[in-house]
């Protein structure tokens, strides 16, 4: 019997974001199908990995993933210089960790000041992050946007609490917008639509479904992903085009794979091989549900995903 | 469609201090006035009710049936608490409805209170753990819940398949599924599998404004495809049942068939 | 197509006579219609009617049994693309190589550590499945050499003979008489012989496009030709490989098949995938292993099977093929968060994954070290469980009662999710001497709360 390749065609399309200024700029998204189906459709941009760096030395990171920052993560400046000029990488993520209440409750002004030393240090693109705290997100947010005007920034991460003050400031000071819910396609949907009623551009958007682990709620993640890039591809849904980010190293650097030692779990084998696998493996697999954007710690667990990202396109 | 009224829950405020101060007046405030608005039967649901479950039921149905002249929908998980309000239904009014059993064996037992007490009852067509997948498998399990209603001596006749009815906001995808084994159901017997649903758990954390519109959307579907009875608020779908046994030509069109 | 149950039920004897362990026709007719029972249960259904449940209950992958035993991996029967639309059925089996130009004291070595990857993981066994022993030497004796000391020290675990040669594979198959082993390895050169070997040791075949392998896609056309004559020669079991071995070609061509097998119901491609996703860099064979996971590989074989990379793929493959309908669950037990003392507050809640993952979360981020008993409600949020009567007070009560929780700390109070809080009296008068507070309703009030409490 003859074979027909069964090809899909699909009527929607994943937005182009493209970030930073000058000749460093970086673009995600823009394809036309699901992830790597390049055999029926186009997918124009390879996806981009942002490493995190954070306000406050990371001391609360497990020992195997503060080990190739050494030297350089006392201070987000040297830290992001290390990436950017030692690494090489595409982009950065600055965590203003440093800002959350129960941390050491920074203030806005002192995070504003941290991003403006961070960016005329830099000249790759950006993602702003706040603590994840609704509340003081708001405005450590916006002070941030401010400081980072017109550096076609990535401001994150608005949520249903706090969307309103951080969508302004996005907007004001031209930057791209995490809008973030909680594993929810449905509570997604309805965020990205709220933010575009006030105004903001929808081609400007970037979808966080929640990310999760390898072995803690990772499926749930990775469905939520799926239904989202079908609904934008297979039904046209405009509130879902946008790209999707998978913020990998924060959950996947506080499980206990990536932290408990050989000697503790011995059938678990070594520590630092475990750790780097947990992050590559949750990464490579929410690629293949539809992340455009992620943000990852540990380089080798970058650089064994960018190779296969290689191969994938 | 038999119309099944859903007001009298323990899950709203109102009815829940009633309940636990037996305070007559809401019961029957509801009660009467869903029975003014086209309710057929009285769904009261009591809860898990494991104090004092009997003598609560007990109380509720005889302080409806005082006031509103219809059968009573006893709705718990709890036997002892059936078996109460069965004794003292006022059979004058109608059959009464256990609600309910399903493929879950904590749950068969209730099957012999229908038998013993003439009563009719409602298979929810779910098992022990998890949820059906689709409708397939919601028919798969209702024919072992008729398959147990023989057994017990109950007749088919007198068996609600209830393929529940999940949220629009979390489950999307079961609205549809629903809707289908309505279809289904009807098929595993003949004379039809009756069909019940409880219709507003499909709009369950929607905003309030949307809640009347998924209720009667959804309710128009179900009864293009032979839905027996639906326990839903009387007021909110009295005018899509009139409106579709309109169309569906099961009654006799005037231009104030609305006001009848 | 497949036949509804009804339309299968019009074609059961009506007799009800349970002999097939159901009560009725109509509920066997029901779990034929979902696959999750097989005609020949019923020892009165017509030869025709049997015919034509037959041909309707083909599923559109075909389920095959690989091994034989306690170790025997189920394969095939996949019903959906996306894992949300009904779920992935049978997990993907994992292979280890083993090539026969390895010493004996190296093929030992490595059945040894086939032999101990078990590991437990949210009360399942995970393991590697089986073993891919590879002719690599082009050498017959030799290649039966080494199955000899796979069939001796690896008696139940089950085996891919992989042979182009047939009468290396024949040499090795005889030992494995019975065990259901694959033979990998037939192509349009030996098909008629290895089919024959496969009919004589009843083996399930293997059968590739791979030598033909030119670029994306051309692999299947050349594929559905060689399965439809292997089927001709009397074959029905058969797994496929398409030749992928790139990440971009694997994702392609098990796409390709799957939708073939599923939507257009095309069977000659209607068979388990086997990929090889053997690298030089054991990360790298890592994520191309995950890659199978997620698109739709039924035999994955690696080169190398190191613990971390062991337990990140099975975790994998525990995820992906987790029933979306059925709420994961987790263990009934006290957790503690943090380090807690027993002074520390105690919290309930119910065993949905997703609800114990989120409170756990909440708990973490408050800092103040908390116990957390998780109560087996059958994997139902909170009210649902308190509606179905799974979360009752005489429940809870009980649980707390035999967790032994008593022992290990010193007060006596319960927070209890603001949503039940109608419990709170009930449990208070099943659990004597014990206070019953009322916590927040949504997880993310539990910070402020246990906060709140410790100022």
């Amino acid at each position: 019997m003859a074979f027909t390749p069964p090809k899909e065609t699909y009527i929607g399309r994943v937005h182009a974001v493209t970030i930073g200024v000058g000749d460093k700029t970086v673009t995600f998204g823009g394809e036309n199908v699901l992830p790597f189906h390049t055999f029926e459709g186009i997918a124009p941009n390879r996806p981009v990995i942002a490493y995190e760096i954070q306000d406050i030395p990371p001391t609360d990171w497990p020992e195997n993933v503060q080990k190739p920052y050494e030297g350089v993560s006392n201070d987000p400046v040297t830290w992001a210089k290390f990436c950017q000029d030692v690494l090489k990488v595409k982009a950065i993520a600055l965590r203003l960790i440093g800002t959350h209440p129960d941390r050491e409750n920074r203030s806005h002004e002192d995070a504003a000041r941290t991003v403006r030393d961070v960016l005329s240090a830099i000249d790759i693109p950006l993602i702003i992050l706040g603590s994840n705290h609704t509340e003081k997100d708001a405005p450590v947010l916006v002070a941030a946007a401010e400081a980072a005007k017109d550096r076609n920034c990535i401001i994150g991460k608005a949520q249903e609490a706090n969307y309103k003050t951080i969508v302004a400031a996005a907007m004001a000071n031209n930057h791209k917008l995490i809008a973030m819910s909680e594993l929810d396609v449905n509570l997604s949907k309805q965020l990205n639509i709220l933010i575009t009623q006030m105004g903001f551009d929808r081609e400007r958007l970037i979808t966080d479904p929640m990310c999760s682990a390898l072995g803690y709620g990772l499926e749930y993640t990775y469905s939520v992903m799926e239904r989202i890039r079908l609904a934008a591809l297979t039904q046209n849904d405009i509130a879902m085009q946008p790209p999707m980010l998978g913020d990998i190293g924060m959950y996947v650097w506080k499980v206990k794979e990536t932290q408990a030692s050989e000697t503790d779990l011995p059938h678990w084998g070594p520590a630092e091989e475990r750790g780097m696998a947990w992050e590559a493996v949750t990464a490579m697999v929410l690629l293949l549900a539809g992340a455009e954007l992620l943000i990852m710690r540990h380089p080798k667990a970058v650089e064994v995903v960018e190779k296969v990202i290689e191969e994938l396109i | 469609m038999l119309i099944i009224g859903e007001k009298l829950s323990i899950m709203a405020k109102r009815v829940r201090e009633a309940m636990m101060n037996k305070d007559r007046g809401p019961i029957q405030d509801i009660a009467t006035a869903q029975w003014k608005a086209g309710a057929d039967m009285i769904d009261a649901n009591i809860g898990p009710a494991e104090e004092g479950g009997e003598s609560l039921m007990e109380w509720v149905v005889t302080t409806i049936q005082e006031v509103v002249p219809l059968p009573i929908s006893l709705d718990t998980t709890n036997y002892r608490a059936i078996e109460a309000g069965l004794k003292v239904h006022n059979k004058e009014w109608g059959r009464p409805l256990i609600n309910s059993t399903s493929n879950d064996p904590e749950r068969f037992p209730i099957l012999e209170l229908a038998a013993k007490y003439n009563a009719q009852i409602i298979g929810l067509t779910v098992g022990k753990g998890g949820l059906p997948a689709d409708a397939e498998e919601r028919a798969a399990i209702a024919a072992e819940i008729m398959a147990r209603a023989m057994e017990y001596g109950v007749p088919l006749e007198d068996l609600y398949l209830d393929p529940l009815v999940l949220q629009i906001a979390t489950s999307q995808d079961h609205a549809l599924k629903v809707i289908k084994a309505i279809r289904i159901f009807q098929e595993l017997n003949d004379p039809p599998m009756k069909t019940v649903v409880g219709l507003s758990n499909v709009s369950n954390g929607c905003p309030k404004q949307l809640r009347p519109i998924l209720n009667s959307h959804f309710l128009s579907l179900l009864m293009y495809e032979g839905l027996t009875a639906a326990i839903a608020d009387p007021h909110e779908i009295a005018p899509t049942v009139k409106t579709i046994n309109v169309i569906l030509g099961k009654t006799l069109y005037a231009h104030s068939y609305l006001e009848m | 197509m497949a036949l509804t149950g009804v339309e299968i039920f019009k074609l059961l004897p009506k007799t009800n006579c349970k002999k097939c362990g159901f009560p009725t026709c109509l509920a066997f007719a029901m779990k034929l219609a979902q696959r999750q029972a097989s005609i020949d249960l019923c020892p009165d259904v017509s030869e025709d009617a049997k015919q034509k449940l037959g041909e309707a209950s083909a599923p559109p992958v075909r389920p095959i049994t690989f091994g034989a035993g306690d170790k025997a991996v189920k394969m095939g029967e996949e019903t959906v693309l996306f894992r949300h639309d009904k779920r992935f059925v049978n997990p993907c089996a994992f292979a280890l190589e083993i090539k026969d130009t390895l010493s004996e004291a190296d093929i030992s070595s490595r059945i040894e550590e086939v032999l101990n990857s078990e590991i437990e993981r949210v009360g399942q066994r995970l393991r590697i499945d089986a073993v891919a022993l590879i002719n690599d030497s082009h050498d017959v004796g030799r290649f039966e050499a080494a199955a000899k000391i796979v069939a001796k020290k690896a008696c139940d675990v089950p085996v891919i003979i992989c042979a182009g040669n047939p009468g290396a594979a024949e040499a090795a198959v005889k030992l494995f008489v019975d065990k259901k082993p694959i033979i990998y390895g037939a192509n349009s050169e030996n098909a008629e012989a290895m089919a024959n070997i496969a009919k004589t040791y009843k083996a399930t075949l293997g059968v590739t496009a791979s030598s033909a392998f030119g670029g994306s896609g051309g692999g299947l056309d050349e594929l559905s030709t060689l399965t439809e004559k292997i089927k001709s020669l009397g074959i029905e079991d058969i797994v496929i490989d398409s030749g992928a071995r790139k990440a971009k070609e694997i994702i392609e061509d098990n796409t390709l098949i799957r939708r073939a097998a599923i939507k257009k119901n095309f069977k000659p491609l209607g068979y388990p995938v086997i990929t090889f996703a053997q690298r030089g860099d054991s990360l790298i064979e890592a994520l191309i292993g995950a890659i199978g996971v997620a698109k739709y590989s039924s035999i994955i074989v690696l080169s190398n099977i190191e613990k971390w990379k062991n337990l990140a793929l099975f975790t994998l493959r525990q995820n992906l093929y987790t029933d979306p309908q059925v709420p994961m669950q987790v263990e009934q037990k006290i957790y503690k968060i943090g380090e807690p003392m027993p002074d520390s507050p105690l919290l309930i809640t119910t065993n949905f994954s997703l609800t114990y993952f989120i409170v756990s979360g909440e708990i973490e981020n408050s800092k103040i070290p908390s116990y957390l008993a998780v109560m087996d409600c059958e994997g139902l949020s909170v009210l649902t469980a308190w509606a179905a009567g799974k979360f009752t007070a005489a429940k809870i009560a009980q649980f707390i009662k035999e967790s032994g929780v008593e022992n290990t700390i010193k007060h006596r109070e319960l927070i209890i999710p603001g949503y039940v809080a109608i419990l709170s009296g009930a449990i208070q008068d099943k659990l004597e001497g014990w206070k019953i507070t009322v916590g927040p309703r949504e997880a993310n009030g539990i910070p402020a709360f246990l906060r709140s409490r410790a100022a």
